[in-house]
């Protein structure tokens, strides 16, 4: 039954070209074409720098410099769930989310699976969405690495540490939960408004309230590092999980606990909504789509 | 098992609004059974009911032996309620595949053939964004009927539809009904063709059951009654007396059909001329409209009585 949901959600979200454009191919087209740009701007910059410091040393140490792919995958992938993608991402959501609201097409399809595996099917193809949009990101990077050592004549290097796997798997991971996350408020708000418009707008305004949380609550006397500051902001906790799986130098300055409480507050953001949502989708009736 | 859906004080209520009103109903398997009523009448809110769309206020329904909601009963019916609409972005190739797949039944091998069946092969690659609404009510029809279901529910199947179309549904209908053993339930508001498919008819009004019965026995229960396409309709009303009616380009004479002979000799001597007589029963139209009204009229004495 799920199996079955989950097939014709997928055979419908392949059909709809311009959700798949906008939340799979957009960005990574975007990051290819601004990076492409940004290295020939910067070239053009150190050409002239070369050329005024006459100094053949500078010249021979930047044509030596290498590109480590495995380093710059690595590093994308701890950007995947950057405000871009969660954005477009987000477009293709709201659309599944709130489809068959806006096409009134329950009908067709509510009578013969239940409602929890209706909408579960429709969050299994969003979590596959954002894989999709994930790996086009992470091609993306490679391409625009790819332009930039084409034009800075930089060699490349693929030197991949065991370690570097763990951290790339595991920021790869938390960069999908983020966005299935973001994307948990988009199904909540489509099933009770049953708008499109809601759908794709509500979880902005949250998401955008949710990163002035610390300036809101620091005059309250209430820390960053505090339960009620990690619970209103997962992106704050997504940011403290990733620190620890890189373990960057801001690491180490986290607090004791700040990553139970992280954890805490992705899981309750990914939880709550979507527990809501079918709740209320359970009892909803759709005499007017 | 001899019924389809057991329907047992069903009400629905939106906030004052009392869509159906303790409405009880056995809908027997085989045939095509006709939901009749004016707007407003319930229709539509029974249907979404026996679909699950929506919940009754109280009461209960059953379909297939099943509650509503019961997954296993319900995948063996398939329906098509007011005007589908679709993803915009597919074909109507694409819908169907969509629906096997959300229907569970997998067989993408037969849409070609349901395509067929309800005229649409050759727009089978257009995206539904442009298709009329007669093209929508076909692809419905189809998406109904793919999953071999052993109960569909149409609402208005031939709305849209041109002339033509009409007809090729009329004898869709009747032949799932007729050759496949599968029990239709439509509503229609064209009664003429819910007379000429429906086996069995409910009356509904105000969400409330008023009729129910064999089509064959409402209509012949009202009596025959001689039609008779006459010239000079004023002299033949004057031979009629009371018995006569007037009746489009010609008079409805309520008459035995011994009494025959008699008339026709009474009406050549008056001078009329009679081009054609036929008997006819009382037709489901002027049972829809007797009894609605008189279901309104008992609704405004009690009213008023109030």
């Amino acid at each position: 039954m799920l199996v079955d949901a989950i097939r014709a959600e997928g055979f419908r979200l392949t059909k709809n070209r311009t959700a798949l454009f906008w939340s799979v191919v957009f960005v990574p087209l975007l990051s290819v074409a601004l990076g492409a740009l940004t290295s020939f701007v910067l070239k053009s910059g150190q050409t002239k720098l070369l050329e005024g410091a006459k100094s053949p040393e500078l010249a021979e140490m930047m044509s030596r410099a290498t590109l480590d792919l495995a380093s710059a995958m690595v590093s994308a992938a701890g950007g995947l769930a950057n405000p871009l993608v969660l954005l477009f991402v987000l477009i293709g959501a709201a659309t599944l989310y709130a489809g068959d609201y806006r096409w009134e097409t329950w009908r067709l399809i509510s009578a013969r699976n239940s409602r929890p595996n209706l909408i579960l099917a429709k969050l299994t193809v969003v979590a596959v969405l954002a894989l999709a949009a994930m790996a086009a990101m992470l091609v993306g990077s490679l391409v625009e690495n790819l332009i930039r050592a084409g034009i800075f004549g930089r060699g490349l290097i693929f030197n991949l540490s065991g370690e570097q796997v763990g951290q790339f798997f595991a920021l790869s991971g938390l960069s999908w939960l983020r966005i299935v996350q973001f994307t948990m408020v988009s199904v909540l708000a489509a099933v009770v408004t049953r708008s499109l418009l809601a759908a794709l707008f509500v979880p902005l305004v949250i998401g955008v309230a949710q990163f002035f949380t610390p300036q809101m609550l620091g005059p309250m006397g209430v820390m960053p590092d505090a339960w009620l500051s990690i619970l209103l902001n997962p992106g704050a906790a997504h940011d403290a999980i990733q620190a620890t799986i890189t373990r960057a130098p801001a690491a180490a300055a986290l607090p004791a606990g700040l990553v139970l409480k992280a954890w805490t507050s992705l899981g309750l953001w990914t939880v709550v909504p979507l527990a809501g949502a079918v709740a209320w989708f359970q009892r909803q009736d759709l005499s007017k789509e | 098992m001899n019924a389809v859906i057991e329907i047992r004080d069903l009400t629905k209520t939106y906030g004052t609004v009392r869509a159906l009103d303790g409405l009880s109903l056995s809908i027997p398997r085989g045939g095509v059974y006709g939901i009749l009523g004016p707007n407003g009448a319930g229709k539509s809110t029974l249907f979404r009911i026996l679909l699950g769309l929506i919940r009754p206020s109280d009461g209960t329904a059953r379909v297939m032996g099943g509650a509503v909601g019961d997954i296993a009963a319900m995948r063996r019916m398939g329906s098509m309620i007011e005007t589908p609409r679709y993803p915009p972005y597919m074909s109507a190739r694409q819908v169907l595949e969509w629906l096997a797949l959300s229907h569970g039944v997998g067989k993408t091998a037969e849409i070609p053939a349901w395509l067929d069946r309800v005229g649409l092969t050759e727009a089978a690659d257009r995206r539904v964004r442009g298709f009329s609404v007669g093209m929508l009510q076909r692809l419905g029809v189809a998406a109904a009927l793919m999953s071999k279901p052993d109960l569909v529910i149409l609402d208005e199947p031939t709305s849209g539809m041109d002339p033509p179309g009409i007809q090729e549904m009329r004898a869709l209908i009747r032949s799932l009904a007729d050759d496949d053993g599968v029990t239709v339930i439509l509503a229609s508001h064209q009664l003429l063709e819910v007379q000429k498919i429906c086996d069995r008819v409910a009356i509904l009004n105000r969400g409330k059951l008023i009729l129910e019965g064999a089509v064959s026995e409402l209509t012949a229960a009202g009596g025959e009654r001689l039609w008779l396409s006459v010239a000079q309709v004023e002299a033949a009303l004057a031979v009629l007396g009371e018995r006569g009616a007037r009746d489009d380009d010609g008079v409805m004479a309520a008459i035995a059909r011994d009494e025959a002979p008699a008339l026709i000799r009474a009406l050549v001597e008056q001078g009329v001329d009679i081009t054609e007589a036929r008997w006819v029963g009382t037709d489901l139209e002027s049972i829809f409209m007797t009894e609605t009204g008189a279901a309104e009229a008992s609704r405004g004495e009690q009213t008023h009585a109030g």
